[in-house]
Formats: C-alpha cells, structure tokens, sequence
C-alpha cells in the first residue's frame, strides 16, 4: 500500500515536472528554428517553411506537449532536434560518466564529511574543531565553477598530477580523470554535511544520556560510538541524502568546466538551443533520480536511527 | 555548410567563468596581446606523425552532411569526404572529384568525373553516385538546400558525365561544390544504414584519405587513415586522429597540459589563454569572417548619414585589442579577406582603396563626421541610439565601443542586454529587431566569394533590415551572380562593396581571421578556414624528422 502510494506520487510529480519544464522552455526566449536553421545563409523561405514542419514549430503549446507526451507513453523519448539521434540513446551514452562522477563525489562526501564532523565534535572548541569549522566554510561559500577552476590551474597546469579535462576510458583512468571533478562537486557538499555531523554529535555529548553513559565508567571511544554517534545518524543520513541527490545537478556546472560529455553538459547545451525533447529527458531522469534518492533515505533511516526503530516496534 | 555563425552551444557557464577570468585579467594589468603570424598555411611538415589528438570545440551534431553544419562536423569530414571541387589553404578551388566542368551554355553544366575515385567499401564513384548525391543535398529539408536554389535538375549523361541544369545563370555554383554541397556519398552504404546514418556507429559514405573508425558518442571520434585511399599520397599526415572536444576553458588547458595536440578555435579571442607558450604554435591566416554592426529599421541608425558619421568615428582598433586580445583585425569590409577566393589581387587593392571606416579614428576623421552630421541638417542632440548585447564579454565591449564613438559626435547611446539565446533571433523577429537601433555579430559565409555576402543589400533580401532600396545595386548583385567570368564578376563585385560602403548597410568592424594552436612539434596544416573543407590531417607532421 505504502510503495503503491509513494509510486502514484513519483508519476504525478514526474508529470508535473515534466509540464512545468515544457511550458518554461516554451515561454523562454529564442526560436528554436534559429538554431534548427544552423547558419544565416540557410535562411531561404522553402528551408524554414521545411524545417517549421518537420519539427511541428507552428502547433499550440498543448498540441506540442501532446505529441511529446503522447511518444513517451508510446516508449518514444523522441529524437534530439541537434543530434538527430534517438533522445533515449544520447541520454544513455552520456550517463555513465554522469553516474560515476557523482558515485565518485558521493563517496568523498560522505567519507570526508562525516569524517570532519566527527573530528570537529570530538574536539570541540579545539584549535581542530576551529579549523575544519572555517575550512568548511570557506568551502561552502566559493561556487563550484571557481573551485574547478582553481583546482585545474593548481594540479593540472602547474603541477600536472591530473589531467584537465575529459573523461578518460576504464575504471582506474576515469577515476584519474574525474578526480578534479569530483573534488570540486564534493566541496560544498562536504562542508554542509560535516557541520551537521558535527552540530548533531555536539547536541548529543550534551545530553542526559550521554552524561549518564559516562557516569557508568564507559570509555570515551565507546561513549563516541555507542551514545552519541549512533543518535545522530537521523539528520546525517538525511542531509547525505538531499546532498547527494543535488550533487546530480552540480553536475551541469562542472562537466562545462572539465570538459566531460555528460548528461549535465548536454542538459545546457539543449537548454541553449531549445532542444526540449533532450531536456524533458535530462530533467524528468534528473527529477526521478533525486525521488529514487529521497525514497530510499526514507527506508534506510530507521536503520540507523535508534529512536525511530523503537518508535515504529 | 555553415559554421559558427550564432554560436549555438553558447554556454552559460563558460560565459561566467570567462566573464570573471577577463575581470580578474583586467584588474591586473592590461589586457595582454599576442602577435601571431598571419598567413594561408602553416610551413611544411617534413615526416608523417603517427597518432594526435585534436580538440574539436564541441561534439559533431552528425556527420551526415545534409543534416547538420557546424564547424565540428565540418573540420572532422574535411578528412573523411570529397567534393567535386576542393578548396585549397590558400581559399582558391579546383576541380577534384569532377576532372573538369564546362558550362556548354549559360544555364547548362557539364561535369566530367575524374577515373579510378573510390568509395572507402572499395567501390568505384559512378556517374548514378553523383547524381543522386545532389538530389539528396537539393532536397528542401538538408542543409545545403540553399546552393541549389537555381538549379532544375540534374541528370547522368554518360559514364563519366553528370549534367546541372540551371533556371538562371549560377557563378557561384562551382564554388558550392567545393562545400559541403559538393560531397559525393555512396549511396548503396547510405541506403543500407538507414536512418542511422550519421549518427555515432553508423559508418561514413565517403571517398576521402581518412575513414570514420569509431565514434563513441560522447567520448571521442577517431578517423584513420584509409588503407585503400584512391588519391596521390602527401608523405606526411597523421595515421590516427582522435577528436575530443571541450568548451573554451576545457579546449584551452587540455592544449596546456598537453593533452591535446592542436584545435582550429571558434573564436580568434580563445587564443589568449594559450599565451605566449614555446610548446604551442599558434597561426592565424584568412576567413571571412567579420563582425558588423547591424542596423534596424527605425530609429537613428537607419539613416546611412548618421551610420556614415559613426563609422568614422568608431576605434576598431581598440575593439581588436580589448575584445580579441589584439588577434582580430580592424577591417573596412563587412567580410573577411578569406572572401578573396578569385582574382586577389583586384580584391586587395579595391580594399586598400575603401574609405570611411579607419582603424582608429584621427581628428580630422572626427571633424569630418560632426561635418557629416550637420551637414545633412541633424541635430546630434536630438539624435539617439540603442546597442544591444547578449551579456557575453565580446558583444559587451564591441558595444561600449560604439558607444562611446557616438558620444564623441554628440550621440547618446545606451545598451541593451538580451538572452545569449535569443540574440540569433535578431535576424528572424522584426519585433525583437524593434527594440534596438543596432546589433552586433559575426558573419561569415561558406563559399569564397564576395558577392555571396553583398546580396544582402539587395532590396529584396531577408537581411535587408533597413527597408534599403537601390535598383542600380540589385542590377548589379544579379550581373555578379550570373557572370560565369571570374575577371569580370571581381569587377562587379568590387562595385558592390563600395556601393555598400558608401551606404554603411552594415557598419564594418573587425575581422576575426582563422586561429589555429598547435604543439609545436607539429606542423603543415591551412591556418586559413579551408580546414572546414580541406583534407588537412593529411598534411599534418613533424617539424624535424624523428
């Protein structure tokens, strides 16, 4: 009942959004035919009247979103009006290295993250805790294209340790290249989730229990684990979860900066040229992603929280 | 076959990053120029390379050339594909996969095939193979629609021999067929791969010294050279090209890290950030491409008085400098010198001669525009002008520039920003057009030939913006259009260009040539825009032998 319920609402706001998406790009300015029609001389009148047809320019908005609609219920995505290949396989041959770059900054958050956090909560009000405070925020505030950029000029033209730009081919030499990429995505979110690692465990070492837990004789590293991490894992897996699932979207950003054909890139490349079968695509896998995401932080998190386990038992 | 016209992948993003990368550059000094050297080719290679990796500035929409332009796809099939004519480093055209072409009357073309000219499948180019390749590209949906505009039909009338026939004279056809109009596809390989063809997978249809050997979307497309190729070989050329592409930033550090090996740039400005660099070359040589200043219908720039007075008075040289980094040229034309494709010498010296446009404004240029103005009885006080933008550093500046050129006559000006994506439609929407008196951009047109571009004055023409009407200049555009002599079309089209000048039709800014970068192991390739159609990988090579 429950996953019949939580899946009626994944198709309304897929359908939603997708509406949403189509009505913005529509109402956006620019003619798409200016690009369909590629160079000034292509402008005679037979060509554009050609081109107007082929890709129904001159139907209503709601006829327009039919036809796209209507193809998608069919299994058809459409085809990409700059590509002319099917939209199901462009979007598919720029995944991979999508999902991998943002697998790749997942993992460096949440290692780094809550590692920083529980360094930071640990020592609290130390010289550390200081650090790693103002570290993160300063990684917090500078935007991610800044970061890449930074990053490129530092490690690959000065130092040349990676490579500037590009993908690269197999798992070792793509984790080489999309290490700078990776990084630069993962920053801000790193600083986010190690304060509310941090925020979180202060709270705790706080608390009655936590105080009762030591008054037994237990030993910090036990109090560490047992007490205070272990009640704080509900707002962490939380925020790891809305991070991680916007980490997704820093990716239209970051793949410009580095080069990286993925599906962020063709995401602005098709917003700039009013290829909307392409960015109903992009942005309906974006939008199912991120519900996939949430919908499995919602089941894991009793799992790890205490509280809630003992409250639905 | 046309190429970066209204640059379409123009990305947000970048123009941040490059928005705040030439904030960061200005703030610390002045804005660094280079001197590159100008000219058709780079020097000779002297032995072949084995494998490169060459920076395209964004992935091929396709490789079917009906289907898509673009400066990507063209410099990739340049290698790949072959045309009845092919277009030389130094922008002139010759026959090629037509031995010769005769024009046995005014509207009647005779092409003779050249023998022995094979398809990469082995097979031999026939007669049929041609014909249908024209009748594929003259069909109302494909890109190269436009060139065949004037022609009626075309028919196999022997072996060897393909026969155009033409509603009205056509000069520039010939040159056409040095482009992407002109290419000769084997039809049994398009036929078998269906709609596919083009596409990443699907394999190439063409006759050229290089073959199409994976293209793995997204990621990279690499060409080979062709075991079988039928042609003479160079001695030098790359056995392998890998394309992998980038936005400007990507494009730029890839060839500093020396990850890449050479990129022919979208703009002439990008070279800046390579610098002065000793393990990259870089090369500028003709286009024609040039930026102008367009004027609309209503408001004070519609009047050739006050569009003459601003010419005189606009600093193009400064534009080269603070927009390109000095790697643009000041230019008196509305098109660049790669327009020259024939009689040269008529053309530079009837360029030399034009008048009305300096590279920096003296005093007396001043003097003479104020006089222009007062002259025809305006009051600069009352006049008023509206420049737009799309945002981007290039057009922001070219703007200010005119600006501050229509202050100094007593003009006010002011800017106006629209959309990067809307910005193309200024051509297309006459209401968009009506919120500004002038923009700005870059054209360029595909075939070597002035008159290609001066049509836009003719009365009837789309790009007509002004309402401009002038029997005497539409006589001439359709005399140089239908005059089969080189010689005597030079003459007619030299007269448009004056006329055009004397009118300010457009207002010529700058010329923005064809860069290349290159590591400077390597060497032979055009440095002019004939890469987009000129088998160029095969001349690439060592600057030493190994």
């Amino acid at each position: 009942m429950r996953a019949a319920k939580s899946a009626g609402t994944m198709v309304v706001t897929l359908v939603v959004s997708s509406f949403i998406v189509f009505a913005a790009l529509y109402a956006a300015p620019g003619d798409p035919l200016t690009f369909l029609l590629g160079g000034p001389e292509n402008r005679t009148p037979e060509r554009i009247a050609a081109v107007t047809e082929q890709y129904h320019l001159n139907e209503p908005f709601l006829t327009r979103y039919w036809l796209w609609a209507s193809g998608v219920l069919r299994g058809d995505l459409g085809a990409s009006m700059q590509y002319h290949q099917p939209v199901a396989a462009l979007v598919a041959s720029r995944f991979p290295v999508t999902v991998f770059l943002a697998l790749y900054s997942s993992i460096l958050v949440v290692i780094i993250g809550i590692g920083l956090g529980i360094v930071a909560a640990v020592k609290r009000s130390s010289r550390t805790d200081r650090l790693i405070v103002g570290g993160t925020t300063l990684g917090a505030s500078v935007p991610t294209f800044a970061v890449g950029l930074f990053l490129v000029t530092v490690f690959a033209l000065w130092l040349r340790i990676f490579p500037a730009a590009g993908a690269g081919d197999g798992f070792i030499d793509r984790l080489w290249h999309l290490t700078l990429p990776a990084i630069s995505l993962a920053i801000g979110a790193i600083a986010i989730v190690s304060r509310v690692t941090r925020q979180s465990m202060v709270e705790m070492f706080e608390s009655d229990h936590v105080a009762a837990a030591r008054g037994t004789g237990l030993s910090e590293s036990l109090v560490v684990r047992r007490h205070v991490l272990r009640n704080s894992w509900g707002p962490i897996v939380t925020m790891v979860g809305l991070v991680v699932a916007g980490l997704l979207s820093g990716t239209v950003v970051i793949e410009s900066v580095f080069g990286i054909s993925g599906v962020g890139k063709l995401l602005v490349d098709a917003i700039n040229t009013h290829d909307f079968p392409v960015v109903q695509a992009v942005v309906l896998f974006m939008v199912f992603t991120y519900m996939v995401i949430m919908t499995a932080v919602d089941l894991v998190l009793p799992l790890f929280d205490a509280r809630l386990s003992r409250v639905r038992a | 076959m046309t190429e970066s016209g209204f640059t379409p992948r123009l990305v947000l993003v970048a123009t941040v990053a490059a928005a705040a990368l030439a904030l960061a550059g200005c703030s610390a000094a002045a804005p660094q120029t280079l001197t590159v050297d100008f000219a058709t080719s780079l020097p000779p290679a002297v032995a072949p390379v084995d494998s490169v990796v060459w920076m395209l500035n964004g992935e091929p929409d396709s490789l079917d050339v009906d289907e898509a332009g673009g400066a990507d796809m063209s410099t990739v099939l340049a290698n790949v594909c072959e045309r009845l004519f092919q277009i030389q480093p130094d922008l002139t055209s010759r026959p090629f996969l037509a031995e010769s072409a005769e024009w046995t009357n005014d509207t009647t073309l005779v092409l003779t095939l050249v023998s022995g000219a094979t398809f990469h499948d082995g097979s031999p180019i026939t007669a049929d193979d041609v014909a249908w390749s024209l009748e594929r590209h003259m069909l109302d949906e494909s890109w190269e629609a436009d060139e065949f505009d004037n022609v009626l039909s075309v028919a196999v009338t022997g072996e060897q021999q393909v026969t155009v026939t033409f509603s009205q004279p056509d000069a520039v056809f010939l040159q056409a067929m040095a482009g992407n109009g002109g290419v000769i596809l084997n039809k049994k390989v398009i036929e078998e791969a269906g709609d596919s063809f083009g596409g990443p997978g699907s394999p190439d249809a063409c006759s050229g010294p290089y073959e199409v050997t994976e293209w793995n979307a997204g990621e990279r497309l690499t060409l080979q050279r062709s075991a079988s190729y039928w042609g003479e070989s160079t001695g030098v050329g790359a056995e392998e090209i890998q394309f992998v592409w980038g936005d400007e930033t990507a494009v730029v550090n890839s060839l500093k890290s020396d990850r890449a090996d050479g990129v022919y740039f979208a703009s002439p400005g990008a070279a800046i950030g390579v610098g002065n660099n000793p393990a990259i070359t870089l090369g500028q040589g003709p286009a024609t491409n040039a930026w102008s200043a367009i004027p609309t219908r209503d408001g004070a720039a519609s009047d050739p008085v006050v569009r003459r007075a601003l010419s005189l008075v606009i600093n193009r040289t400064g534009i080269a400098a603070a927009a390109f980094g000095g790697l643009a040229q000041p230019s008196k034309a509305p098109i660049g010198s790669g327009a020259w494709g024939f009689e040269q010498e008529t053309f530079e010296s009837a360029y030399e001669d034009l008048t009305g446009s300096p590279a920096t404004p003296s005093d007396a240029d001043i003097e003479e525009a104020r006089k222009l103005l007062a002259d025809a009885g305006l009051d600069s006080l009352s006049l008023s002008l509206v420049i737009a933008t799309d945002g981007g550093s290039t057009r922001t500046v070219i703007a200010n520039a005119i600006a501050d050129a229509a202050k100094k006559i007593g003009i006010e000006a002011s800017i106006i920003t629209f959309p990067p994506q809307q910005y193309g439609d200024f051509y297309d929407d006459e209401s968009l057009r009506a919120e500004a008196d002038l923009f700005v951009d870059e054209y360029y047109i595909s075939k070597n030939d002035p008159v290609g571009f001066y049509k836009n004055g003719e009365s009837s023409s789309w790009a007509n913006f002004t309402g401009w009407e002038d029997p005497e200049f539409d006589t001439l555009v359709r005399l140089a259009q239908s005059t089969l002599d080189d010689g005597e079309r030079a003459q007619y089209a030299v007269q448009l260009q004056e006329r055009w000048n004397e009118e300010m039709i457009w207002i010529p800014l700058v010329a923005t040539p064809s860069t290349v970068a290159i590591d400077s192991t390597l060497t032979g390739i055009p440095s002019s825009s004939a890469y987009l159609y000129y088998p160029w990988a095969a001349d690439l090579g060592l600057v030493e032998k190994p």
